[in-house]
């Protein structure tokens, strides 16, 4: 991939490179600082919000502690124990066990069955490659709630309700879908040159895949490993609805702080402290797409 | 202070006596909190005497922290003194019943112990297990209120555990009223004196013209009336509240949402149609955004300091009386505003009234049960008992988060108030009063506790919320509404609802 | 040797058929069903509850809000989200932190969010309406006016998804080969015509897969409605999925929101196939 030196190439040689202040020019700037502000704006409010107590949210909109408000820091502390709250810690530590072995699983099998779509030719009665890849899309299309029971029945029948590997079981349903989606685009932009290059050397199918075609693969499986990870991340409603006491995930713990009397404060240093994990993996997905790494990922 | 083997002796019932060996004297209150420990079967001493080790207990509860919080303060409290392990999940109130129910249904045993609000006893009780004799007999139930006692019953069963009590009654800022240049402003406006509304249309004049200016001096403008109106939120319980007064009728038993022999609902009947007009035109007496107000609005409004009026349960105005409150003790309680016409569906006609109708709504109210699948049944009992002990009961009830409001005849005392949480006497006497007059009414209303509850609140709320929005008249809303109602009839069968109604009108047509 | 393709496609296609059939049987199953809050279980109810849903007005119009709602947020998320990429492509200061910013509110769990942003929107007591008064906008009854309740769901959802076009583009974009600019730069095309002639024909293929997907997504729209409105005020933001809800979960009436549901699936499965066709004839043939 050399798209980094490309592009740099490509945009010494566009007049753009000298930058005068056109009003084009002034119009972007204004652009995506409007949409920085925007994309900010719920996150400043949370954080000064966290520290506020009824007395805070109730004296109406303010922003700056100790001049607007007394800060309090009781939304922190709920969170860890304090009073007045709940101790998220085990809680995260589920959510992870949970995202990441839904993940791994996903994107394994998922990556298998992208890579056969793309390089094959399947008939399962009347549906083709593109039938197929779509019945693996449709399966995010049936609104969860309707799942709930059936669900509920299926891990009762394996006796895996209220346990992590039951969660894993059905994220992998709801997260395979996404990461055959991705990667059989990507595998599609892959050259098949590099495929049968291989196979005249000598090497099965699989020995290429693992080989020749996953080492180029890998810009891929980060943008598939980071959709697999936000959704699973973020799902609410199956780990609400399979668990009972013992096992829970950190968006149903701090759920459970949305109470008649809303605690504005605890739900925003949770939303806040929540989103933690995925700003580093956004922080790592940059780095790849910066490098040109990311290039072809979701052609 | 300390806990003395002799008195434990004493006042303990059979339950405890089997138990109560000579143990290390623990001092309680300090280790837990508690003022002191009250002897008897459920005191920390006799649960300090049980031994659960090696067991475990499933609880569900409510969100954090109303209800939730002390859930999981006994559970761990409890923990700690029998050596039970006890697990605890909190749910929001909108997804708990859901979230009791899937279980229930696919017969998978999840949870021993369940916090609930006690309208969905309809629903749940083929599910439940009666509280065994010796339970009721504790002094902690037989001080409960007789209609507190009265919701915990079902089929002359007690399945609930009663540990708190809940009501509608109205809330005013004292301060505001009994100020003499905002009488003198409302006697320009109306004519009238200022007064504690004792109808809806005199809360409706009131609030009109409190309305939209800052009388409070804060630089914000105030707003006459705070409601719950979020559509799936609690809306429907304030419906109800406004409608009682109009279609109640004090003469008139054999039900209110529907006639009890033929099974037809009621709730398109005159008097409920006032009730939703009446809904309808408060909401220019409402803050900005009061149109879609949830609980928790409500109680920010009232409490912050907002609105001069609300109705709802107890939290606004606990909320108000908080220690750092900037309006504590600036607040008071009263009855629901009535009317001076009632709806008298039997003769089909308007009855005056010289002393206006003020229905009492009994609403809802936090309620704990064991699960009939439960096989640990003795220890969740132990842990409800403990739970509504005399010492914990005390001590939640001091914590205004926490939500747990009288529901014992000795909570009815003003001097705890006074004591405890430093109101003011003539606060804390409105607060008792009300909340005394409301379980002693000779008129009241109790929630549609029969099977399918959900369904006809959140078919009645949708209705509703289109007359609000303007989207239907309030008689075609309410009309709609008694058509679907009729259609789930139908559906559940008009006869397993009516045996579940029967016991609803038997609470109501008891006085 | 393609023998050995089955060991791709099936460890994966078998997996998810193994987890998803019995659901989706059952579902159909239940959808014949009386099953509700006071009779558990597998009844026999016929097509009561298919003959019920043709009647129920509130589901249909519910269905064509959801249309709306879906529709017009993808594509407010799909030209914002390709403004985004476009400006941060090149010769941006800072545009590896502009990158990382863009990307932070789709990683945020929506059900916290939506209580975030309702508080935002509160009239009474959020920062929104005071600041519109300060920069003479003017305060909205963003949560209790029918029109403005809709388009503060659709706020709160292009916040949160804008970030999955801006990230899918932008890897485009930067994958593009650079040939066909310096052909149309030979050509002395303008960056108008640059963009229509080479960058979006380049771009279409992703285009038509992260629409279709946000179109998946964006119909099952639930905690933004359920949090920020409770699909109110009266009915103006009751989307399909929130119904199902309703009925499903709230009223416990298990039968008919699955028949709520298969016809939900059958209707969006016909109309994301229709979409698809359409999109890949207008966007990717005209390429090739």
């Amino acid at each position: 991939m050399t798209d980094l030196t490309q592009s740099a190439a490509l945009s010494r040689s566009e007049p753009e490179a000298v930058p005068a202040l056109r009003p084009g020019l002034i119009a972007k700037y204004v652009f995506i600082l409007l949409w920085s502000a925007f994309v900010v704006f719920p996150f400043l409010w949370a954080l000064t919000t966290s520290f506020k107590d009824a007395n805070g949210v109730t004296n109406g909109a303010t922003w700056l502690p100790w001049i607007q408000y007394r800060p309090s820091t009781q939304g922190w502390s709920s969170l860890f124990g304090g009073a007045g709250g709940t101790d998220i810690t085990r809680p995260y530590l589920n959510s992870i066990a949970v995202t990441l072995g839904a993940s791994v699983i996903s994107i394994t099998l998922g990556t298998l069955a992208a890579y056969g779509l793309s390089r094959f030719t399947f008939r399962f009665g009347w549906m083709r490659n593109a039938d197929i890849t779509f019945f693996f899309i449709s399966q995010r299309i049936m609104p969860p709630i309707v799942l709930a029971i059936p669900f509920f029945l299926m891990l009762q029948a394996l006796g895996l309700l209220d346990t992590l590997a039951g969660l894993i079981l059905v994220y992998v349903a709801l997260l395979m879908p996404i990461a055959v989606w991705v990667m059989v685009d990507f595998f599609n932009s892959i050259p098949r040159g590099l495929d049968e290059m291989a196979w005249m050397d000598g090497c099965d199918p699989v020995t290429t895949f693992v080989r020749v075609i996953l080492p180029n693969a890998l810009p891929g499986l980060v943008v598939a490993g980071m959709f697999c990870v936000i959704f699973g991340w973020n799902d609410f409603f199956f780990a609400f609805t399979l668990t009972f006491t013992k096992t829970q995930l950190l968006p149903v713990a701090i759920v459970a702080l949305n109470s008649s009397v809303t605690p504005w404060w605890a739900l925003s240093a949770s939303a806040l402290i929540s989103i933690a994990p995925l700003v580093l993996l956004a922080f790592l997905v940059e780095r790849f797409l910066s490098k040109g790494g990311l290039a072809g990922a979701v052609r | 202070m300390t806990f003395s083997f002799r008195s434990a002796l004493m006042a303990s019932s059979a339950l405890a006596l089997a138990a109560a060996p000579v143990f290390a004297q623990t001092d309680y209150s300090a280790t837990y909190g508690i003022d002191e420990d009250v002897p008897g079967a459920c005191s920390y001493a006799s649960i300090d005497a049980k031994d659960y080790s090696g067991r475990t207990l499933n609880v569900i509860t409510h969100a954090i922290p109303v209800i939730g919080e002390p859930t999981a303060l006994h559970a761990k409290q409890f923990g700690e003194l029998t050596g039970a392990t006890v697990n605890v999940v909190h749910v929001p109130f909108g997804d708990l019943f859901q979230r009791i129910m899937i279980p229930f249904q696919t017969r998978q045993q999840a949870y021993d112990v369940l916090f609930f609000a006690s309208l969905w006893l309809g629903d749940f009780n083929p599910y439940l297990a009666a509280v065994p004799e010796e339970m009721q007999q504790v002094p902690g139930m037989q001080d409960v209120t007789e209609t507190y006692r009265g919701v915990a019953n079902w089929n002359d069963q007690m399945l609930l555990y009663t540990m708190d009590g809940d009501r509608h009654y109205l809330k005013y800022r004292t301060d505001i009223f009994e100020n003499s240049e905002m009488q003198a402003k409302f006697k320009e406006e109306t004519g009238k004196d200022l007064a504690v509304p004792v109808t809806w249309d005199d809360y409706a004049e009131i609030s009109k013209v409190f309305s939209g200016w800052d009388w409070d001096g804060d630089g914000q403008p105030n707003f006459g009336t705070a409601e719950v109106t979020k559509r799936d939120d609690l809306m429907f319980s304030a419906f109800i509240s406004r409608v009682a007064a109009y279609a109640k009728h004090p003469d008139v038993g054999g039900g209110f949402f529907f006639d009890l022999e033929s099974m037809e609902p009621l709730i398109n009947t005159p008097g409920w149609v006032r009730g939703l007009e009446q809904f309808v035109a408060a909401q220019d007496s409402m803050p900005p955004g009061g149109t879609n107000f949830g609980l928790g609005d409500e109680i920010f409004s009232f409490g912050g300091g907002q609105s001069l009026m609300s109705y709802s349960w107890d939290d606004a105005f606990i909320q108000a009386m908080q220690e750092d409150s900037p309006i504590r003790n600036k607040v008071a309680a009263a009855e629901l505003p009535g009317a001076r016409e009632v709806w008298n569906r039997e003769t089909g006609q308007w009855d005056s009234f010289d002393e206006p109708n003020r229905p009492a709504y009994v609403t809802w109210g936090w309620s704990s049960a064991v699960a009939k699948g439960s096989e640990d049944q003795d220890m969740a009992f132990d842990f409800l008992c403990f739970f509504s002990d005399e010492a914990n009961t005390n001590a939640d009830l001091q914590v205004g988060r926490f939500g747990v409001n009288p529901y014992r005849e000795s909570h009815f005392d003003a001097n705890f108030y006074q004591d405890k949480l430093g109101w003011e006497p003539a606060v804390a006497q409105t607060y008792v009063d009300t909340l005394r007059g409301i379980d002693a009414s000779p008129n009241r209303v109790f929630d549609l506790r029969i099977p399918g509850v959900g369904e006809f609140m959140s078919s009645l709320a949708a209705g509703v919320a289109r007359a609000q929005a303007g989207e239907a008249t309030p008689q075609e809303a309410l009309d709609g509404v008694a058509k679907e109602w009729t259609a789930i009839v139908d559906r559940i069968g008009a006869d397993t609802i009516r045996g579940a109604y029967a016991n609803v009108v038997a609470l109501e047509d008891a006085r | 040797m393609y023998r050995q393709k089955y060991l791709f496609l099936l460890p994966g296609l078998i997996a998810l058929t193994a987890i998803i059939l019995f659901p989706l049987i059952f579902t159909i199953r239940v959808s014949f069903s009386g099953w509700d809050v006071y009779n558990p279980g597998l009844s026999w109810a016929g097509v009561k509850n298919y003959v019920r849903l043709f009647e129920d007005t509130r589901y249909w119009s519910a269905l064509s809000r959801l249309s709306l709602l879906a529709i017009s947020t993808v594509l407010i998320q799909y030209v914002l989200g390709f403004a985004l990429a476009l400006m941060v492509w090149k010769d941006v200061h800072a545009r590896r932190f502009f990158r990382v910013l863009f990307l932070v509110p789709m990683m945020t769990t929506p059900v916290i969010m939506s209580v975030i942003w309702r508080t935002i929107f509160h009239e009474s007591l959020g920062p929104l309406n005071p600041l519109l008064d300060a920069i003479v906008l003017g305060g909205q009854p963003w949560l209790s006016s029918p029109g403005w309740a809709f388009a503060a769901v659709m706020i709160v959802e292009i916040w949160q998804w804008t970030p999955f076009m801006f990230l899918l583009l932008l890897a485009g974009l930067l994958s593009l080969p650079s040939e066909p600019y310096l052909a149309a730069k030979i050509d002395g095309a303008g960056p108008v015509r640059t963009f229509f002639s080479v960058t979006f024909p380049g771009l279409a293929a992703i285009s038509v897969g992260a629409l279709l997907i946000r179109l998946i997504e964006a119909s099952k729209i639930l905690d933004t409605v359920y949090v920020l409105t409770s699909g109110g005020p009266g009915e103006a933001t009751e989307t399909a999925s929130y119904y199902i809800y309703i009925r499903g979960l709230r009223d416990f009436q298990i039968g008919y929101s699955a028949a709520l549901s298969i016809t939900y699936l059958v209707i969006m499965i016909v109309a994301l196939t229709i979409i698809a066709k359409l999109m890949v004839r207008f966007l990717v043939k005209g390429q090739s």
